[in-house]
């Protein structure tokens, strides 16, 4: 090994990356801002506001009392139910995060019903109800330690746990691959003249976003199409030969339409096409758009319930959440995987309504960094 | 005179820099016009104010009697850039197609006789990132003549081209001139330039001197356009 060819080498390399100040500022404060914010989420990430709604037995004397005041030392505020099926309509329409079902003797359980849209942060309320259970338990003496059952409005609280993040991960894939795709292939059309010339062409701008909108499309349709495919179906195949028999496909179940499922995804994927036009405005290399991941993706993973519930998140971050494109997509998702909603769904609408203002927002802004004086 | 491509007074400047310095000029139809100049003399940004890539930042440019920009002008117009420009994952025959498109070109012969012109008819399917420098170069002037532009802009089309393929291309822009198109040649090699019927030599973003080759020539008293270059820019001292 020749040192002097050697030090030539190094001393290219640095100063090569020395003068890429986005490669500089993604090497050494990209790290610093997604681990500070990982660390941040996951201290700071608290109990969730549980608004809870008590169906009160005739056990009201012995438990009720004890765990209102238990549950409101715990912060949760509490409301009276008349009965399960109204506790049930309370949750499912949102003006109770849970609904605490009383027994009507000693020897039934207690029922908590969620509604099974986001079972994280469920978890994170069950919780803090089961601490206000023991310590109304220990208040009303000579009850014994109730025993309490978990039910959902949607789906069953038993499901394999991949159900609720399914989902999320669905959506997240789909954004992350159809970006890089994008915005590399658009990086190459700045950089390799091509656009230069096109721009030189009676083309518009308009069509230049839109057709590299739909040309991606078309593979964000396939791929969307094979990703739930390959998500919700199960196929068992037969032994062969001395090969057992084994099963292709998740196998995730799906409470609501696939066709809805894939429509979320799509203008999520539209939106991420237009992503990658305008950020491949701000890359001068290939592995500069690769470099814009931990700044657009990696929060939208952190803040969009991929990962961490939205309710759980620190309060300070609660206002980002509603800017991030992918929540919108993943709570749309949940919605039709588990709650099985259809487009009469307001919650449904508005991730659809979102996701495709969000679409069109970013086509706009990405036709722009196309540059060209001719209207 | 006919008026093929006007200049008045064409200004363009990127903050402090001021590439293009007050250029006037009309050029006739069916004429092949060299830029001549150094490399950052302003060749590449007054033709981007030709082709209205750019805005001016005083003055204004017509092509066809068009003012630019102006979009749908740009029909009439072929641009071969200073890179290739074409599409390396796409065939020779797909690329053409691809151009022939966007200039709104139905008819599918034109590709056929757009490659054929550059020799490249039987490299129709073949990828262009696996075609040669040269034949790279022969399919981006395809491209930029796929709609048969009555006004030809190219960009320092023989960079990186052998002197074979040098006098091929030389050979079909005298012959698109021939048959009317207007072709504004951006180069920096002076032995080019006796090709063209009328040379404008470019130095710091201003027309220096205009003409024939033979006319600068005499007009500077030089052998050579390079010598007559350096007379014309004040720099006689250093070409003797």
């Amino acid at each position: 090994m020749n040192p002097r060819r050697l030090r030539a080498i190094v001393r290219r390399v640095v100063s090569e990356i020395r003068r890429d100040r986005p490669s500089l500022a993604l090497l050494f404060i990209a790290p610093l801002v997604i681990t500070g914010l990982v660390t941040f989420i996951v201290r700071e990430s608290g109990t969730p506001d549980v608004h809870a709604g008590i169906v009160s037995g005739r056990l009201n004397q012995v438990i009720a009392g004890p765990l209102e005041a238990a549950l409101r030392d715990q912060g949760v505020t509490v409301i009276d139910l008349a009965d399960e099926p109204a506790a049930r309509t309370a949750v499912a329409d949102g003006t109770v995060s849970l609904a605490i079902v009383l027994p009507a003797d000693l020897t039934g359980s207690i029922t908590l019903v969620t509604n099974g849209l986001d079972p994280a942060a469920e978890g994170a309320q069950i919780g803090a109800v089961q601490k206000a259970l023991i310590s109304a338990a220990v208040s009303a003496a000579g009850a014994r330690a109730p025993t309490v059952t978990h039910e959902t409005v949607y789906g069953v609280p038993s499901d394999d746990p991949i159900t609720s993040f399914a989902p999320a991960i669905v959506g997240f894939f789909v954004y992350f691959f159809v970006y890089v795709l994008t915005g590399v292939s658009f990086l190459r059309e700045r950089t390799g003249g091509t656009l230069e010339r096109l721009m030189a062409t009676p083309v518009t701008r308009g069509e230049v976003v839109g057709g590299y909108t739909i040309g991606f499309g078309i593979f964000a349709t396939v791929q969307v199409a094979l990703l739930l495919a390959w998500s919700l179906g199960t196929v068992h195949v037969g032994a062969i030969g001395p090969l057992p028999a084994f099963a292709v496909g998740l196998g995730i179940p799906m409470a609501g339409s696939p066709l809805l499922a894939f429509l979320v995804v799509l203008l999520l994927a539209v939106g991420a096409v237009s992503l990658g036009i305008f950020l491949s405005t701000f890359a001068r290399t290939e592995l500069q758009v690769i470099q814009f991941i931990p700044i657009v993706l990696a929060p939208q993973f952190l803040l969009s319930g991929v990962l961490f519930p939205v309710s759980t998140l620190p309060d300070v971050l609660k206002p980002l959440v509603a800017l991030m494109p992918l929540g919108y997509a993943v709570d749309g998702l949940r919605q039709v995987f588990i709650r099985g909603a259809d487009l009469s769904v307001p919650a449904l609408q508005g991730d659809l309504a979102v996701l495709a203002l969000v679409a069109v927002f970013f086509a706009a802004i990405a036709s722009l960094t196309i540059r060209r004086d001719v209207v | 005179m006919d008026v093929a491509i006007r200049a008045v007074d064409l200004v363009k400047r990127f903050g402090t820099v001021t590439a293009v310095d007050g250029m006037s000029f009309d050029l006739a139809p069916g004429q092949i016009y060299g830029l001549l100049g150094p490399n950052g003399s302003g060749k590449t940004t007054l033709i981007r104010l030709l082709t209205g890539m750019t805005k001016p930042t005083a003055g204004h440019a017509e092509v066809l009697g068009v003012r630019m920009p102006d979009r749908p002008n740009l029909a009439r117009i072929g641009y071969m850039t200073q890179g290739d420009g074409i599409y390396p994952a796409l065939t020779a025959g797909e690329n053409a197609t691809f151009f022939a498109a966007v200039y709104g070109v139905e008819d599918a012969a034109r590709v056929t006789e757009a490659l054929a012109l550059v020799g490249l008819a039987d490299r129709r399917g073949t990828v262009a990132a696996t075609l040669s420098g040269g034949q790279r170069r022969r399919l981006s002037l395809a491209c930029a003549l796929v709609h048969r532009p009555p006004v030809l802009f190219l960009d320092e089309p023989t960079v990186g081209v052998d002197p074979l393929l040098r006098v091929q291309f030389w050979g079909h822009f005298r012959a698109l001139a021939d048959a009317g198109t207007t072709i504004v040649v951006s180069s920096h090699v002076m032995d080019e330039a006796d090709r063209c019927d009328e040379l404008l030599f470019v130095r710091d973003g201003r027309v220096i001197a205009r003409g024939g080759g033979a006319e600068l020539r005499a007009e500077a008293g030089t052998a050579d356009l390079e010598a007559a270059f350096l007379h014309f820019a004040g720099e006689g001292a250093v070409a003797a």
